[in-house]
């Protein structure tokens, strides 16, 4: 039980530290619009054509964007040396990631459910009770995104040119989640048949549990030196 | 027959450390008993920062062992004042110590925060966040963090750094009655009147060794001032 208050200890001390700051917030958010936007004038918004690439442009405006808030999360730690005050207190270090990846869930999450309704009324799908699934994708995929980012951005905190590496190092390894999300969205939204979605999500449950477990284990390491 | 000397709280036994190619500690051996104000001395490039970074075990050391004889636990031992403040500018004294003290579960980490707070005189500025705290401010509220937990061995890489003479005035008057309360403290700075001053023992770091060390009593200013330049210039 302890540990369990201790992971929302750490996680609120990051989303108050964002409330006041709104540093990544904003950027991420105002980056996912830009993309939705770019890709709205760049196709045409009522034709075939772009309904088909909608669930792509959804992924893409929320994983790219998603970085700046991964990063953020560990160089603000750096910039006044607070992961060494975290690592040093007699918490365990598995449970520092969860408190980090908890945090960065929440703030995602928040994230995009803005970009969801923007995206509904910029590519002309309809508010219905269909789009909650494609809530419980978000929650899924985002936590599997935010447990396999933590872990990167954590390990590139302390290294010069972290904001070129860690897409590069997390996208490869993110593949698994984002075909799942997107192909699971496709079916929701213009489909309509829900013939593997439950296929899908199954994938994703898979591999948020892998991640997740993966962060807990290697964060000692992570944070070691 | 005698009787033998008390356990060490810190025993450092043939710690060395590599970067690489770089060697920055090289076969440290260093007891630090309870009580004792170590003063490490040494210039720039002499490993005292991961030497302290080795004994809070932010640091594997790359041979040897850092051991609290007699204390069991690991983490919480130390009380770590670094370089850096690690505090979190956009939270309040108050919420900062609070949260610490979370982390270490301490019994009524709010009630402890103010107290220390008011230790450090600054019960006032408790309430308002510590980007808008001055270098004096902040350095000794990240040594009330370090201290929030009462921890056997407090470490202090240079303190000093960035403080005004009225910081530093304050900063003294903290570190004097951390040796009055008999603290074991292990203190890096690059002032040798001011770590002389306050020390009980001293070490003379250079080029990832101990070169020299002696208790306050066997060395005044002068004699450690040539030591020291006698060591370095080597």
């Amino acid at each position: 039980m302890r540990q369990v208050r201790l992971i929302w200890v750490l996680a609120w001390k990051d989303l108050r530290v964002e409330y006041r700051s709104r540093q990544a917030f904003l950027t991420t958010l105002f980056f996912a619009l830009l993309i939705l936007i770019i890709f709205n004038f760049a196709f045409d918004p009522g034709s075939p054509a772009t309904r088909e690439a909608a669930p792509g442009i959804l992924w893409a405006s929320l994983i790219f964007p998603g970085v700046i808030q991964l990063n953020r999360s560990f160089q603000a730690e750096a910039e006044e040396g607070t992961l060494y005050g975290i690592v040093l207190s007699p918490v365990d270090r598995g449970v520092i990631f969860l408190g980090k990846q908890l945090a960065n869930w929440i703030f995602m999450l928040a994230i995009d459910l803005f970009i969801l309704v923007a995206f509904v009324v910029f590519y002309n799908f309809s508010f219905s009770w269909s789009l909650l699934w494609i809530v419980l994708l978000l929650v899924l995929a985002t936590a599997g995104f935010t447990a396999v980012g933590t872990v990167f951005a954590a390990m590139l905190s302390s290294i010069r040119g972290r904001d070129v590496l860690l897409p590069v190092l997390l996208f490869p390894i993110l593949v698994p989640i984002i075909v799942a999300a997107v192909n699971a969205t496709q079916e929701v939204l213009l489909i309509g048949e829900f013939e593997f979605f439950e296929k899908w999500v199954q994938l994703l449950v898979s591999f948020d549990v892998i991640y997740l477990a993966a962060g807990f284990l290697v964060f000692d390491y992570v944070v070691g030196e | 027959m005698p009787a033998s000397p008390p356990e060490p709280l810190l025993r450092v036994s043939g710690v060395t450390h590599r970067f690489g190619p770089v060697t920055a500690l090289w076969d440290v051996d260093l007891d630090v008993r309870r009580g004792d104000f170590v003063a490490i001395f040494g210039p720039n490039g002499a490993g005292k920062t991961t030497l302290l970074k080795v004994v809070a075990s932010l640091i594997q050391p790359s041979e040897g062992s850092v051991e609290f004889p007699g204390d069991e636990g690991g983490r919480e031992l130390v009380g770590y004042v670094s370089h850096q403040s690690l505090l979190y500018n956009e939270m309040s004294g108050l919420e900062n110590l609070e949260f610490y003290g979370r982390l270490y579960g301490l019994g009524d980490p709010l009630g402890l925060a103010r107290a220390m707070l008011e230790r450090m005189g600054l019960t006032e500025a408790g309430d308002l966040l510590v980007r808008g705290y001055s270098r004096g401010m902040k350095q000794r509220l990240t040594l009330a963090r370090a201290l929030l937990h009462e921890p056997r061995l407090l470490l202090l890489d240079e303190p000093y750094t960035g403080l005004d003479q009225h910081g530093s005035r304050l900063l003294t008057e903290v570190l004097r009655s951390l040796r009055r309360d008999g603290r074991t403290v292990l203190l890096i700075t690059h002032n040798l009147g001011e770590g002389l001053e306050l020390s009980t023992r001293v070490v003379i770091q250079h080029r990832g060794e101990v070169v020299f060390q002696a208790r306050r009593d066997e060395v005044d200013r002068e004699s450690l001032e040539r030591i020291y330049f006698e060591a370095v210039e080597k």
